[in-house]
């Protein structure tokens, strides 16, 4: 079992709970949207259309707090997920409702496929913390590009009925980016209590915190590595399919996600998995504010790239030791 | 000089090469000597590719080429180094993982910078109107001059990480990379080392970058691409990383095979070349890239040789 000290990582911010924070800002966030229109559509936009970039940071995170690995992969776990929706959805006709899950699980699947074929085996092979961080970077140009010849060359997009629009403080909002949202509480609370109270989330974070005492304590390190690396993939799976419906699918839709990604869960997970939920919201709703503000989506991206490059080298080798376990 | 002989695609296709052997070299010595994992390679090259450009095109210089292009090929250099000193200053108290974020992220920002700053850099549309630095005539002349001129600066890029690894600098760097805490032990400074290590492959990076400019005599959005750090990798992973060779043998084994021999020897199908043949390209690289670094991760030359090496330069010990 990991020690009380790392266990705190897991849920504190600093002293305060992270429960409670995430609370205070949603309050804050409400009266916010309540009382004046510019903030309204920046939160409830961006809360909606990124909530995405959460889910797949939320998985990305589990990945790296509980197996060390920076999988650069995981983004083509994401291509995955919108891949094998758009293809049930094209060529079977299934509406979106239908294909997200069986998406999201073979996702999933395709995840633990990865981790058998090559990163356990590379690890049995002694293989290096840099050189694993190269094999999924080569393991990501390969799918990247590999997916092409499987689902063609051409952006493909899903054959499905405009999406109702609900009003949210007076900003409408469609009803598969509200479903996002659900889907990212939804998965973020039944998994964070999933590793917290259930015997198996213990043996996970056992797992994590001390492989070869976990072994000695009767903890089966396969079947528990490959239920994080499957539920991380169900998360990219599922984010892959609300980006697609969001847009298009394409080889490189991971990939183009993957450096928000990472730096949300480098710099979230300081505070554990609900720090990454809640870093993750705020950059979505950053990301959206800003876009508002100056018209172009791009330099929102690069003002938080550049901020949270600022806060990599201010929290130094701490930070990415503090995102693992 | 009668090159009819000389097919122009060949020339090009000899040109990126010569050129990502010269990446392939600078990424030796910032990977397989101090073990930075540079994953934003196509930044700093892009560096000195948008600052060649746009010194070249933007500024109202009072002389013409070659000073011209001499003078901007320098202020490419020095923005890529300036640029890896930054870079290397980011990520000199990090890990491997946040080593991959701070590059990527440099990367993207090059990216984004050249995309949105339209007036100076012409954003998604390019901006064209570089030129060679000389006038003989002829395009194909033009360029097969170009061609020996960055074999000869990509030749200067091989003598230097050759002599880096005989220097006292090129001997810290590799303890670093080794056993970065045992050096600081030994009073050496392990971030001086790699931020000068940094500044300089940067800087050439940059020159490289300048260079490609010339050849293909524009701006283009498109060209800032994973695709430039994907082959210097897979070739320097699949030479081996720890020789200088490495790369040399890595491009003409990756880049060379594809670029060349199979694009214009092989009797491929009408229009693969413009699409599948670069997807199975770039499929074949990230995949070589994963087996030699589970069934081979020294690569074909494999380990560095440092024994022999240093009973030569010191007798036998």
């Amino acid at each position: 079992m990991a020690p009380s000290g790392e266990r705190e990582g897991w849920s504190k911010f600093g002293r305060v709970p992270a429960w409670a924070v995430s609370i205070a800002v949603g309050v804050v966030v409400v009266v916010l949207a309540a009382l004046f229109d510019f903030w309204a559509t920046t939160f409830v936009v961006g809360a909606t259309e990124n909530a995405p970039l959460v889910l797949a940071a939320f998985g990305f995170a589990l990945l790296y707090r509980l197996t060390g690995l920076l999988n650069v992969a995981y983004a083509e776990t994401i291509t995955l997920g919108a891949y094998f929706a758009v293809w049930m959805n094209n060529s079977w006709g299934l509406g979106f409702y239908v294909v997200l899950l069986p998406a999201g699980l073979l996702a999933g699947v395709l995840s633990v496929v990865t981790y058998l074929a090559i990163f356990r085996f590379a690890k049995g092979r002694r293989v290096g913390n840099l050189e694993m961080i190269v094999i999924s970077f080569g393991l990501s140009i390969f799918l990247q590009h590999g997916l092409q010849f499987v689902f063609g060359y051409r952006r493909r997009a899903f054959d499905i009925p405009p999406p109702d629009t609900i009003e949210v403080f007076g900003v409408g909002v469609s009803s598969f980016r509200l479903l996002a949202l659900a889907s990212v509480a939804a998965l973020t609370t039944i998994v964070y209590q999933f590793i917290q109270r259930t015997s198996h989330g213990l043996q996970i974070r056992a797992l994590a915190s001390n492989e070869g005492l976990a072994q000695a304590s009767g903890v089966r390190p396969l079947r528990v590595t490959i239920l994080i690396w499957f539920v991380a993939g169900l998360c990219g799976g599922l984010a892959g399919v609300f980006y697609g419906a969001g847009a298009s699918v394409e080889s490189f839709l991971g990939i183009d996600e993957l450096l928000l990604i990472l730096l949300v869960v480098l710099v979230g997970g300081i505070w554990g998995l609900l720090g990454v939920v809640v870093v993750g919201m705020a950059t979505g709703v950053a990301l959206t504010g800003i876009t508002l503000e100056y018209g172009n989506s791009l330099y929102a991206e690069l003002v938080l790239v550049v901020a949270f490059l600022g806060v990599l080298k201010f929290r130094g080798r701490r930070l990415t030791d503090a995102s693992k376990v | 000089m009668n090159l009819d002989w000389l097919d122009a695609f060949l020339i090009f296709g000899a040109f990126k090469v010569v050129e990502i052997m010269g990446l392939g070299l600078l990424v030796h010595l910032q990977l397989g000597l101090t073990r930075v994992a540079n994953f934003g390679v196509v930044g700093f090259w892009g560096v000195g590719l948008y600052a060649f450009g746009v010194a070249h095109l933007k500024v109202d210089w009072p002389f013409g080429d070659p000073y011209q292009f001499l003078v901007c090929a320098a202020i490419a250099t020095v923005a890529a180094a300036a640029a890896g000193l930054v870079v290397g200053w980011l990520i000199s108290e990090l890990d491997d993982d946040g080593t991959l974020v701070g590059t990527l992220g440099f990367a993207t920002i090059v990216v984004i910078l050249a995309t949105t700053q339209q007036g100076l850099t012409g954003g998604a549309l390019g901006l064209g109107g570089l030129g060679f630095p000389y006038d003989f005539g002829r395009v194909k002349t033009h360029e097969f001059t170009w061609l020996l001129i960055t074999t000869a600066v990509v030749a200067l890029i091989f003598v230097y990480a050759w002599r880096v690894h005989r220097t006292p600098h090129g001997r810290l760097l590799i303890a670093v990379g080794a056993n970065e805490a045992l050096a600081r032990s030994l009073g050496k400074s392990a971030t001086a080392a790699r931020l000068r290590m940094m500044t300089v492959t940067s800087g050439a990076m940059g020159l490289l970058g300048a260079m490609h400019g010339v050849m293909v005599r524009s701006l283009e959005i498109n060209s800032l691409d994973v695709g430039v750090t994907l082959a210097a990798l897979a070739a320097l992973i699949l030479g081996g990383t720890a020789r200088v060779f490495g790369a040399v043998v890595g491009v003409l084994l990756t880049v060379a095979l594809f670029d060349i021999v199979i694009q214009f020897y092989l009797p491929i199908p009408d229009g693969w070349n413009t699409q599948a043949l670069p997807v199975a390209r770039e499929a074949v690289f990230g995949a070589a890239i994963v087996l030699m670094l589970i069934f081979r991760p020294q690569g074909l030359l494999g380990q560095m040789r440092r024994p022999a090496l240093m009973r030569r330069l010191h007798g036998d010990w």
